[in-house]
């Protein structure tokens, strides 16, 4: 009895002071900045940057990550905390409004001293710099040119169009992809379209990516100043956002009642596997494709289109540049812990060691003019990129649905255009959706 | 008769076969290349679709399944621990002094019960915060706090039909109260301390929400492990969810099938009081 | 009994008193008065009123209000109702009946992040035959939940049936065999007055335990299409982390649902204390 209850009483001294202990301390050590990283995908790579950063300089970069669709809302619970994240980032003009209290300026900041186009960097009323973008995006249709040299071979084809290079508007788009659907056997795919991705969480390529254009459109017809953020969607070139998507849907790998289950992960390995001739993402995308066991996609066959949507300007146009990526640093950290986040941003954009993680881990195209030419990724969108950036005749389309109000806005969007491809919805509620959701969420946020 | 008595049970097991499918279905699909799971969830894998145990490779790659079972593991045991002492101290202790402050402490215990979790998850996670519980020992705490109500409910209703004959027998011998509850009271709790170890350790295990707001981002428990692996922008993997969806039943299923008895008993002792 | 007993509280309580006031109270008053303010932080709270519930009665909270009540009356029935006959099955001495209780009764302890994906991955390949998924409907989502909660829970009132089913003395049922009572009489007159404690507990827990559901939800459906099928725990976690601006009104809502469940505990225990007195 009696050596029980001395071991009960050892057992629950032990139970409190280690509670005690733990709870005291736990927490970051001085060497150390948080960045809380918004890209799932590169979460592994960025774990080998701290291990060399912190081999050179000895300072710890403790990354973590959100999980998709939830990098706000993680934001939010953790720079509310004591060890708040010294790095984090924020996807525009919308994104400043949102955490303006947070944003240290970098004005006097090397990364912003090397940044080649001042403008992209995002400024508050005051003028000072408060996000720089850190990487350059492009996406547009991506296609898969053996499937189309495959078709244009046939000889009961039905079109006028003979090659891929005449496809230079919606129309030969239209055209080509309504006669694929008729051969899909012979030309062994699926569908000509992979699967619009529609589940909750996963459709970021249509409600922001595919509503740019009209978004674009409206915006340039208007004069808005995006910038800023913009109060009322009118939502007039919406037809040509419909345009697009229901060629997409229609003609896709799935059934369109069957949108809402499909992943993005599911429409790349269809892509890369060969069960359709083109998807829509950004390059971003060929390190998802080239993971894909089984990838019948050669590199060579990669192209990119452009969204031709049936507006005026469609032969002009070129890809969708731009970027939702800014970096900021916490204002609200220690001088000391900000100084050490603007050294390692510099580090890794400017020395070499840095430079060589981006281009070839990353995999990102950088604005900085500390790239030089042959320091961007060697992957062939990368390279499509660069072909179409080239071509000075062709207008880029920026990344204005950076604009766009909150996340719930979009996922609003999301399920509209979800239950508009399950037919339960008409169009014409989609827009009015859309409109009327903007409205809310503008008035709110001011 | 007898023909009923044989309808019935083919029906049992038709039943017991149909509770079992989804466990199942699971587990073949987590043998299936991740882009064959939507399409055709009810097919066995065939040459072309089966993938071995790439799945759960990736899985436990993906998420750190085993840092998060040790963590689970780990939050569930000291707090179930924690719990299981300092609830039945209180409790006793509570139902011995009978005073004003003591009916107070255990009716805000008894009222903390049907209040549901989203009134305080939000402050919660501020004061947790504050405080720094932030880690997997810090939150042990806030399952104590949690863990309180009904930990308490159930030992005082047991200790209220101890005799205080006991105790006063071992006052008369010298003891102190603290030897009074640990040579005597505790090891008569023994039951009620099976069924609220139980009860705690189901809860504790399986929760997501509070070690979500509280830990998630750095330390994944099983729960959020499965769930982070849901989203990643552009990259869910169907096959590495379905293993992954294994390899959290496993122990429970372990688990259940060692204790069983208890844990029936636990849950019914549970209900009927709760 | 003892000498100075009041001495002893800092060792028996205040350690789980401290986890409470932690963990729970402080929280909790917090929480009601940060309801009637504008904040995005604790610290940065400014009071406004009564402004948040006003707000908080919007479109998506009535909605999952109505949404949470019926699905949790229709939870009532069915999964009462087939732990009940179940239990009946399993009282007749079969043999292998610890068997079928065990396969029953274990779906209740798989935690409910995993059982949601369990039955994404099944309803979604049964609709897929017509054409459709989980998303197309909100009632979709209704029954989705709805076979997930039955899976869950049925073994679990079951198992507290069997223990009231055997609490019946056999004479009872034999005297009244003797006395010439047929099946449905004997239900009806002895068997279930006999186990409607039994009945009360399963109807509240079923009760409670459906209107709080939060992580099967999150897991099944995450309230696809549109946020229809968000039931109350989720339309809250919604407000509260979905955007920033809206938290007052998110702990407005959860201050309305922790009334609502202090009105089904009470509920709960008047009929059990009338119960007592009648007996």
């Amino acid at each position: 009895m009696k050596k029980r209850f001395i071991s009960f009483i050892l057992l629950s001294a032990i139970a409190v002071s280690t509670m005690l202990i733990f709870t005291s301390c736990g927490k970051k050590s001085d060497n150390e900045i948080y960045f809380l990283n918004f890209k799932p995908e590169i979460a592994e790579k960025y774990e080998e940057i701290s291990k060399t950063y912190e081999a050179i300089t000895g300072i710890k970069v403790k990354f973590s990550t959100a999980a998709a669709n939830t990098y706000e809302q993680t934001l939010k619970s953790e720079i509310a905390k004591k060890d708040a994240p010294t790095i984090f980032q924020i996807n525009g003009p919308i994104g400043y409004e949102t955490w303006k209290n947070y944003c240290a300026d970098l004005t006097d900041t090397q990364l912003y001293s090397i940044l080649s186009d001042k403008t992209l960097a995002i400024k508050g009323e005051d003028g000072k710099v408060y996000g720089i973008p850190y990487v350059i995006e492009a996406y547009g249709i991506i296609c898969n040119l053996s499937k189309f040299d495959e078709y244009f071979a046939l000889t009961n084809r039905q079109t006028e169009i003979n090659s891929f290079e005449e496809i230079t508007d919606f129309y030969s788009l239209r055209t080509v992809v309504e006669d694929m659907t008729l051969h899909l056997d012979e030309l062994s795919i699926k569908g000509v379209f992979g699967s619009t991705s529609l589940l909750s969480g996963e459709d970021w390529r249509w409600q922001t990516h595919l509503a740019n254009i009209p978004f674009y459109l409206e915006a340039k017809e208007q004069n808005y100043n995006v910038g800023t953020g913009v109060e009322e969607f009118k939502f007039t070139h919406n037809v040509k956002m419909k345009n697009l998507f229901d060629l997409y849907i229609n003609n896709s790998v799935t059934e369109r009642s069957l949108l809402g289950s499909k992943s993005v992960s599911d429409s790349m390995a269809e892509f890369a596997l060969g069960q359709c001739a083109m998807i829509q993402n950004g390059n971003w995308a060929w390190a998802q494709i080239k993971d894909v066991s089984g990838n019948t996609v050669k590199e060579s066959d990669v192209r990119f289109l452009p969204l031709y949507n049936g507006g005026s300007d469609d032969s002009d146009m070129g890809l969708c540049i731009g970027t939702e990526n800014y970096i900021c640093i916490n204002k609200n950290a220690s001088e000391e812990d900000q100084k050490r986040a603007a050294d390692f941003l510099y580090w890794l954009y400017s020395s070499t060691d840095g430079k060589k993680f981006v281009t070839e881990q990353l995999e990102f195209l950088t604005p900085f003019n500390t790239f030089n030419a042959d320091e961007t990724p060697s992957d062939p969108l990368a390279k499509e990129i660069n072909r179409w950036l080239s071509d000075t005749e062709k207008v880029s389309v920026p990344w204005h649905f950076v604009a766009f109000p909150g996340t719930s806005f979009k996922n609003d969007f999301g399920s509209a255009l979800l239950r508009y491809a399950q037919g339960s919805i008409t169009w014409e509620d989609v827009v009015n959706t859309v409109k009327t959701r903007w409205k809310e969420e503008t008035a709110k946020a001011r | 008769m007898k023909l009923r008595n044989t309808a019935c049970i083919v029906f049992l097991v038709f039943l017991s076969v149909l509770f079992l499918a989804p466990i199942f279905i699971v587990l073949m699909n987590s043998f299936k290349g991740q882009f064959y799971i939507t399409d055709a969830p009810f097919v066995l894998p065939s040459k072309e679709t089966f993938a071995g145990i790439t799945n759960y490779l990736n899985g436990i790659k993906k998420t750190d399944f085993i840092g998060a079972f040790f963590r689970s593991l780990f939050i569930t045991v000291v707090s179930v621990f924690a719990i299981l002492l300092f609830s039945s101290m209180a409790a006793w202790y509570m139902a011995r002094k009978d005073d004003k402050l003591s009916k107070i402490i255990y009716y805000s215990f008894i009222i903390s019960m049907t209040v549901p979790f989203q009134m305080v998850m939000f402050t919660m996670s501020k004061t947790a915060n504050t405080l720094g519980l932030e880690t997997p020992i810090g939150i042990t705490v806030l399952y104590l706090g949690f863990g309180a109500g009904l930990s308490v409910f159930m030992f005082s209703g047991f200790i209220k039909s101890i005799p205080k004959q006991l105790e006063e027998a071992a006052a008369i011998d010298g003891c102190g109260p603290i030897k009074t509850f640990f040579s005597v009271i505790f090891p008569i709790l023994r039951p009620t301390a099976i069924t609220v170890s139980i009860l705690n350790a189901m809860w504790i295990w399986n929760d997501y929400l509070l070690p979500y707001l509280v830990i998630g981002n750095e330390y994944k428990t099983i729960p959020i492990a499965v769930q982070y692996l849901q989203g990643g922008y552009g990259s869910r993997d169907m096959g590495a969810l379905m293993a992954m969806l294994v390899l959290a039943i496993i122990p429970i299923v372990i688990f259940y099938l060692i204790s069983q008895k208890y844990i029936i008993k636990g849950v019914i002792a549970g209900a009927v009081k709760g | 009994m003892y000498k100075r007993f009041s001495r002893y509280f800092p060792i028996f309580v205040l350690p789980i008193l401290a986890a409470f006031i932690i963990s729970f109270a402080v929280p909790f008053v917090m929480g009601i008065y940060l309801s009637f303010c504008d904040f995005t932080t604790v610290s940065d709270a400014r009071f406004i009123g009564l402004e948040n519930y006003k707000e908080a009665f919007g479109e998506s909270f009535t909605h999952s209000l109505w949404y949470t009540a019926l699905f949790s009356l229709a939870s009532v029935i069915t999964v009462n109702l087939a732990a009940f006959f179940l239990a009946r099955l399993l009282t007749r001495g079969f043999k292998g009946t610890n068997f079928f209780r065990t396969v029953f009764f274990m779906p209740n302890l798989i935690g409910g992040i995993v059982l949601g994906y369990i039955w994404q991955i099944i309803i979604n390949g049964i609709l897929r035959y017509y054409g459709v998924d989980i998303t197309f409907y909100e009632a979709y989502g209704f029954l989705g939940l709805l076979v997930l909660t039955n899976w869950q829970l049925i073994g679990y009132m079951m198992i507290i049936y069997v223990a009231g089913l055997q609490n019946i003395p056999g004479e009872l049922r034999e005297a009244a065999a003797i006395d010439g009572a047929t099946a449905s009489m004997e239900l009806k007159h002895i068997t279930l007055p006999l186990v409607m404690p039994s009945i009360t507990v399963c109807t509240f827990l079923t009760l409670t335990n459906t209107f709080k559901l939060f992580d099967q939800n999150l897991a099944l459906t995450a309230g696809a299409p549109n946020r229809r099928s968000a039931m109350l725990a989720l339309d809250i976690y919604n407000t509260f982390y979905g955007g920033v601006g809206s938290e007052g009104v998110g702990q407005a809502k959860a201050v309305i649902f922790t009334l609502i469940l202090g009105a089904i505990a009470l509920l709960q225990l008047y009929l059990t204390k009338r119960r007592e007195r009648d007996v």
